[in-house]
């Protein structure tokens, strides 16, 4: 798997420290690196945040260690503060920052092109075309970035970290660096404070230092036999596209392309060489026109009546990933290639008429849906109307409160926010719900908290603890009491957090508890000042998982005492709750069902039973 | 060789990400290059997946143009004809699992399922060699609904169109597993073998 490769890479390049925060597309390298770090002597963290994830990896590199820090693009936003800087101030032990990119959004609520964010803080990025690329450019990027003091960046896409392929493996490498801090690079008191302070030049000076290494890299290609009228640039995994379709529509001959892997800085000699033998380039990239405003300023001078095409003009979508279809079109127009047309339009049409989309929803014997049926109720009951508050949610599985059949979330933006734009709408008299899960709240929620008890805003905070990690595949935080690589440690409760923050309502409620959910939720409403309730069951998912080899408890619904009411698929609606249409009555799937009694509870002619106890 | 082509269709947390992996190590381990393709999004939370799996040949990317697809493995109804339709070749394989996944719309009465026969036919106009059955049921009956991935990988051994053998699958197939689930996958495994000499026939 790519992002495997990249831990693999890091590992080769003997890195002694890794950290990063969970995000899709990213998680698997952290994932790796949990599973191998004590076995290999490094250190793994999952850091609260991405911030503190890079400047975990920073501390290390400053005292000589290499370090490698990985998380999803919008991670890197967050990381930014730090990031800058890094780069003016240098590094001393290698240290490699991986942003994966989720063009078309697979799982993220942007398709940011972070490239942008690299080049703005003078960061070198490389972008690997394929797993084994995406390993040897992370060993790669390592050594760089010790030899040109600059942090280096590991651009991916979704496709690449995702994709498999037989890899073929280097040797791992284990450093074993004495710790020391270097006290000329990074010390006030030993270097000065003129000579560390102003950096813009000497930054400057490594990044030009860095291109005219680009030049010679390895890693690019450039296929061009001199005749050819037509050139292709593709960039990183979008050079696959490129080969492919020139294979499959038979014009390698006519066609020249180049390979771009370094793509920060540019190295303009390389690019120059295919820029001035062809007519046309066409440059295909993930997922903003990054390179090919540069190519458009390179051919300014070298040559200036040259045709350029790519994500500016729209030739190719200035939005979304690319794929077959895209990049074989546009091959296909410009080589004058005829295309099989659409041969199966009516079918896919059909198929439109009769599928469904398939939504996503939470789980079977999810708490955070038993959670939202008993603030749903308890808001009824306490503001008279649904629509009397506005709910403001937070990024995780909980997040998915907005779908039916809950339909109780008005807002997400990114990790934390739920709890801060809460405060400028109640500041205001419009009422509010915070919804956050526990791993949100210790990345970003806590700030947010404190300044609403601070600033006296009397928010109403439902903290959706399900005690895991859940939507990016279950890493650690804080509350869980292990670390990432199974060391047992402290938990930091969320509700000794609140109080401590000055939080005068904390509850704890079990959501499994319908009843109890709704009368504690009801309490945070009508409280004067801010309120929270952590609202805690283990994820299903886990509970399923600790359960095995044992299958979970089977609920049933009484045929006979099953009025055919449908409240529990339209109320409550887990996806283990089946409907049969000919006998107008309920029933439940046992190989989904896992016995968290939450229908039986909504149930209002209690048909739903234990098995034994039918 | 020619590349073989696999497209696996199914629902986040039906294992289709494993069986491919599975299918993957089978390939390393019969000394062919492989490359899959994933497609998972927020899949976990019963949302659709897709694995594009390659099998030798040269192609760089993973993702298999539409139409061109050898064998189609959907572990859902609905998401076997999903997919087919758009990458199936034109009377290649199709093994169905007919379990099946309602999603959120149909368990809260938005649309209703579609009709099976519906289903299954409009897969049928891409091919005429379809093998369907209730895997999930030959996992129940194995022990956990949760190797019905092992029933489908056991189908797809048996249907002989991997381009390698049934012990690289099988040895694949113990190498990867925790030792206390071994014993259940072997019976999983062998059901969906039997199955689809049953069907097939």
């Amino acid at each position: 798997m790519g992002n495997e490769a990249i831990a693999r890479g890091a590992i080769e390049g003997g890195i002694a420290l890794a950290s990063g925060y969970p995000g899709t597309p990213s998680s698997e390298i952290g994932n790796t690196f949990a599973r191998v770090a004590k076995q290999l002597g490094i250190h793994f963290e999952w850091s609260a945040n991405e911030k503190v994830a890079l400047e975990v990896a920073f501390g290390a590199s400053m005292v000589g260690q290499r370090a490698i820090c990985s998380m999803k693009h919008v991670g890197v936003n967050v990381a930014l503060d730090i990031l800058n800087p890094i780069t003016l101030r240098g590094v001393k032990g290698g240290l490699v920052l991986v942003s994966t990119d989720d063009p078309s959004q697979h799982s993220s609520r942007t398709e940011q092109d972070n490239r942008w964010l690299g080049r703005h803080n003078d960061v070198p990025i490389l972008e690997p075309s394929s797993p084994q690329e995406a390993k040897d450019l992370t060993k790669y990027a390592i050594e760089l970035s010790e030899q040109v003091k600059l942090p280096v960046m590991i651009r991916t896409v979704t496709r690449l970290s995702h994709m498999r392929s037989d890899v073929e493996l280097g040797e791992m490498q284990r450093l074993d660096r004495k710790p020391v801090f270097d006290w000329d690079g990074f010390s006030y008191r030993v270097a000065g404070f003129e000579k560390l302070f102003r950096r813009h030049r000497e930054r400057h000076g490594k990044i030009d230092s860095v291109q005219e290494m680009f030049e010679d890299s390895g890693f690019n290609e450039l296929k061009l036999n001199g005749g050819e009228r037509i050139g292709v640039i593709g960039v990183g995994f979008a050079i696959t596209y490129v080969r492919d379709a020139l294979e499959y529509l038979g014009v390698e001959d006519r066609v020249a392309w180049l390979k771009l892997v370094t793509t920060h800085p540019m190295p303009e000699r390389l690019v120059a060489r295919l820029v001035e033998s062809v007519d046309t380039v066409l440059i295909a990239e993930e997922v903003d026109p990054f390179i090919e405003l540069h190519v458009k300023a390179l051919a300014k001078d070298v040559n200036p009546n040259v045709k350029i095409l790519g994500r500016m003009n729209g030739f190719i979508p200035r939005e979304g990933e690319l794929s077959h279809e895209v990049i074989d079109a546009r091959v296909a127009e410009l080589t004058g290639v005829e295309l099989a047309p659409e041969a199966r339009g009516d079918l896919e049409e059909a198929k439109g008429d009769l599928l469904f989309d398939r939504m996503l929803t939470m789980c079977a014997g999810c708490p955070h849906r038993s959670s939202l049926y008993a603030l749903k109720k308890a808001v009824q009951a306490v503001k008279g109307d649904l629509m009397n508050v506005v709910v403001n949610g937070d990024i995780g599985c909980y997040g998915l409160a907005h779908a039916p059949p809950m339909e109780f979330e008005d807002t997400y933006f990114c990790m934390g926010a739920s709890i801060g734009v809460s405060q400028g709408m109640q500041r205001f008299g419009v009422d509010t719900i915070a919804w956050i899960g526990d791993g949100t709240f210790f990345h970003a929620g806590i700030p947010a908290l404190q300044n609403a008890v601070h600033n006296k805003a009397p928010i109403k905070v439902v903290v959706a603890d399900n005690q895991a990690v859940a939507m990016t595949g279950f890493q650690t935080n804080p509350q869980l009491g292990r670390t990432a690589t199974g060391d047992k440690v402290e938990p930091i409760m969320i509700e000794d957090i609140a109080r401590a923050s000055g939080v005068k309502h904390v509850e704890v409620v079990d959501p499994y508890d319908l009843i109890a959910a709704e009368e504690a939720f009801k309490r945070m409403l009508v409280f004067d000042g801010v309120a929270l309730v952590i609202a805690r069951r283990e994820c299903a998912m886990v509970a399923v998982r600790n359960m095995r080899p044992e299958r979970p408890p089977v609920y049933i619904v009484d045929q006979e005492a099953c009025v055919g009411c449908k409240q529990c698929l339209s109320t409550y609606g887990c996806p283990a709750l089946m409907w049969d249409e000919d006998t107008r009555k309920a029933s439940i799937d046992t190989t989904l069902c896992m016995g968290c009694t939450s229908c039986a509870q909504v149930c209002p002619v209690d048909a739903i039973h234990r098995r034994c106890d039918a | 060789m020619k590349t073989f082509k696999l497209v696996i269709s199914g629902v986040g947390g039906q294992g289709t990400l494993l069986a491919s992996r599975l299918l993957a190590e089978a390939s390393i381990k019969a000394g062919l290059h492989v490359k899959i393709g994933e497609t998972y999004g927020m899949a976990q939370r019963g949302g659709p997946v897709m694995g594009h799996i390659q099998i030798g040949g040269t192609a760089h990317n993973p993702q298999i143009r539409k139409g061109e697809a050898d064998l189609l493995v959907g572990f859902e109804p609905a998401e076997a004809t999903r997919r087919g339709v758009t990458y199936l070749k034109e009377g290649g394989l199709a093994l169905v699992n007919t379990r099946v996944t309602a999603p959120v719309e149909v368990i809260s009465g938005m649309v209703p399922y579609p009709n099976m026969g519906e289903l299954i036919g409009l897969l049928g106009k891409v091919t005429d060699w379809l093998v369907a059955f209730d895997a999930t049921s030959l996992a129940e009956e194995a022990g956990d609904p949760i190797a019905t991935n092992v029933v489908m990988l056991g189908a797809i051994t048996e249907s002989g169109q991997l381009p390698f053998d049934d012990e690289t699958v099988l040895s694949t197939l113990r190498k990867s597993l925790r030792p206390q689930f071994l014993e259940l996958n072997v019976r999983a495994f062998d059901l969906g073998r039997k199955a689809y000499r049953e069907k097939a026939s």
